[in-house]
């Protein structure tokens, strides 16, 4: 049972990864920058509980608010150009947050081991759960009780104006602006919302792993992020979960007879997949 | 003073490679609008591909090892083009994208299962010469690099703007449908675009794989970023731009790796696209009338 819920942990983190990336493509911008945001939540949340000895759940409203002040930070500049070029400026933060992490140290003794970051060599010893005596089921709950409350907003965001405003910049923009709707205002807010639901997703991630490095926010998480909402579609929030299940439930894990062979297909998968469906499993109804 | 013009010197050289790749896009970009995710992956992977040429007849001098990368990454850019963009409607952005992407993870996979992720030995050529100039060096095997990419971005220029292939390639980059009307085959001028980038990006992994002495599959991601951003700072779809930026970028990171230590050096290049992005978003030689 204990695999059937570290799975079911697994499909909660990385469903906010793709929910924060959902938000920011529902204004037509792509953004590589998630695992940023992601990397900056983790390192928050596991360096406050293990270094500050911080209860987790403060600890993950500082991680929220570190991914949503990065995120606005890197908005403002990175909004000034669009499409394709905004691919890659976020590209390059995401890489420069984990060169940031690759040479960041900062330890202090706690008895006789050395805690915290620790450059190439990661973050270990995050153990707020097994520390006070959390089972993996009641970790899971945890975990969902905060996908279940990321995808409510964004679902209910989707009822709301502001959901409206948002899809509206992201068909077109020119009419967007013709009819006074804010560019810079909607696309930086539609960031930040992405980078505090990433940041959340980071320090759960820290804290269920226990152990994080550079290497767990590379291109390749970034890529995951844009690739659940791509694939899942842009309908609504329920593709994005489809997505992340059909990926990580059903490839990962389903697949993993295949061994080394899996990490290749995962690749053809993608291209095949955009081959056959340009627009996505649950593709954005288009209103004429 | 001598140690900074000697990394700038040093810099400059081998920031000739980044120039190649970061033509690749930028060509591509021109002609599609779209960018291709794949392209340094594919380049260092046509760079391994000539390794094969070593493989097959034992011993072989440096140059049929640069020239078997050069044909194979030619190759290689006609299969990303038939796999993620023949297939796929141009008005699907995102599409191209993920597919460039996925081709990008696939490329890399299949160099780490092949080499089981071991670095492979890239012959050099030269690198026992060594200009000197009272304290002041130059190393035999840059000289060689930044020989062969200048040699290779004047024969696209030529390419480019003295023939008939050219004018068709830059026709279509200014007016896709008008250049439809006047009976060039669109699809032939894009797979066209495609091998020349690539044969283009063969020879700039050869040439890293030689002035590093290895090929490693970790080189495919730093080169992606790096081509990028070269592209970004030279202005999307400027070719000029692209030379520009790409010797400026290894210049500039040479000279952050002698005073911060080669792990926090392209830290710094990325802060430098981001001085670019506020300042001067559209690179240093912008196209007029703001394109996307």
């Amino acid at each position: 049972m204990d695999f059937y819920f570290g799975l079911a942990q697994i499909v909660g983190v990385h469903t906010l990864l793709g929910l924060s990336a959902y938000i920011v493509l529902l204004t037509g911008q792509v953004s590589l920058a998630q695992a940023g945001f992601f990397a900056v939540g983790a390192y928050t949340a596991g360096m406050l509980t293990v270094l500050a000895g911080w209860h987790l759940v403060p600890a993950l409203g500082a991680s929220a608010l570190s991914g949503a002040a990065i995120a606005c930070a890197v908005g403002f500049p990175a909004l000034r150009v669009k499409g394709l070029m905004l691919v890659i400026a976020t590209l390059a933060f995401g890489e420069g947050v984990r060169l940031f992490f690759f040479n960041f140290d900062y330890q202090i003794a706690r008895g006789d081991i050395k805690v915290g970051p620790l450059g190439g060599e990661g973050f270990r010893q995050i153990r707020f759960f097994p520390e006070n005596g959390w089972t993996t089921g009641e970790v899971m709950l945890f975990i969902w009780l905060f996908v279940v409350a990321a995808m409510a907003l964004l679902w209910w965001f989707d009822r709301s104006r502001y959901g409206s405003v948002l899809r509206a910049v992201g068909e077109d923009e020119l009419a967007a602006q013709s009819v006074g709707i804010n560019l810079t205002a909607v696309k930086v807010s539609a960031m930040t919302i992405g980078g505090a639901i990433a940041g959340v997703g980071g320090g759960l991630y820290a804290h269920y792993t226990t152990h994080i490095e550079h290497t767990s926010f590379n291109i390749l998480v970034a890529t995951f992020a844009v690739a659940y909402p791509i694939v899942g579609g842009l309908r609504n929030v329920f593709g994005t979960l489809l997505a992340v299940i059909f990926v990580q439930a059903f490839l990962i894990e389903g697949l993993r007879f295949l061994g080394d062979w899996r990490n290749l297909l995962f690749g053809a998968l993608i291209v095949l997949a955009m081959n056959l469906r340009p627009s996505g499993f649950l593709g954005a109804r288009r209103r004429a | 003073m001598l140690d900074f013009l000697q990394a700038v010197s040093d810099g400059v050289l081998f920031g000739a490679t980044y120039a190649l790749i970061g033509i690749g896009f930028t060509l591509v970009f021109g002609v599609m609008h779209k960018i291709n995710m794949a392209y340094a992956a594919a380049s260092v992977g046509g760079a391994y591909c000539g390794l094969l040429v070593l493989k097959v007849m034992g011993s072989a001098p440096p140059a049929l090892v640069f020239l078997g990368a050069f044909a194979a990454g030619g190759l290689l850019g006609w299969i990303v083009y038939v796999a993620c963009f023949h297939f796929i409607p141009l008005s699907s952005p995102l599409a191209t994208l993920m597919s460039t992407v996925g081709m990008l993870l696939l490329i890399d996979e299949v160099i780490v299962h092949v080499t089981e992720g071991v670095p492979l030995t890239y012959p050099a050529a030269f690198d026992d010469v060594m200009l000197r100039m009272g304290e002041f060096t130059m190393r035999g095997d840059l000289l060689l690099v930044f020989g062969v990419a200048v040699l290779c971005m004047a024969a696209l220029l030529l390419l480019l703007y003295r023939t008939k292939l050219g004018l068709a390639t830059r026709a279509v980059s200014q007016q896709p449908v008008a250049a439809r009307l006047c009976g060039i085959r669109l699809e032939r001028v894009n797979a066209t675009t495609f091998i020349i980038t690539g044969l283009l990006g063969g020879i700039a992994g050869a040439l890293i794989g030689a002035s590093v002495g290895a090929l490693s599959p970790l080189l495919t991601t730093p080169l992606t970023v790096k081509g990028l951003i070269v592209t970004v700072i030279g202005g999307l779809g400027s070719i000029p731009g692209a030379i520009v930026a790409g010797l400026l970028v290894g210049g500039f990171e040479s000279v952050l790796q002698m005073y911060r230590g080669v792990t926090e050096r392209d830290l710094y290049v990325m802060l430098l696209l981001f001085v670019f992005l506020v300042f001067r978003p559209g690179g240093i030689f912008a196209a007029k009338g703001g394109r996307d």
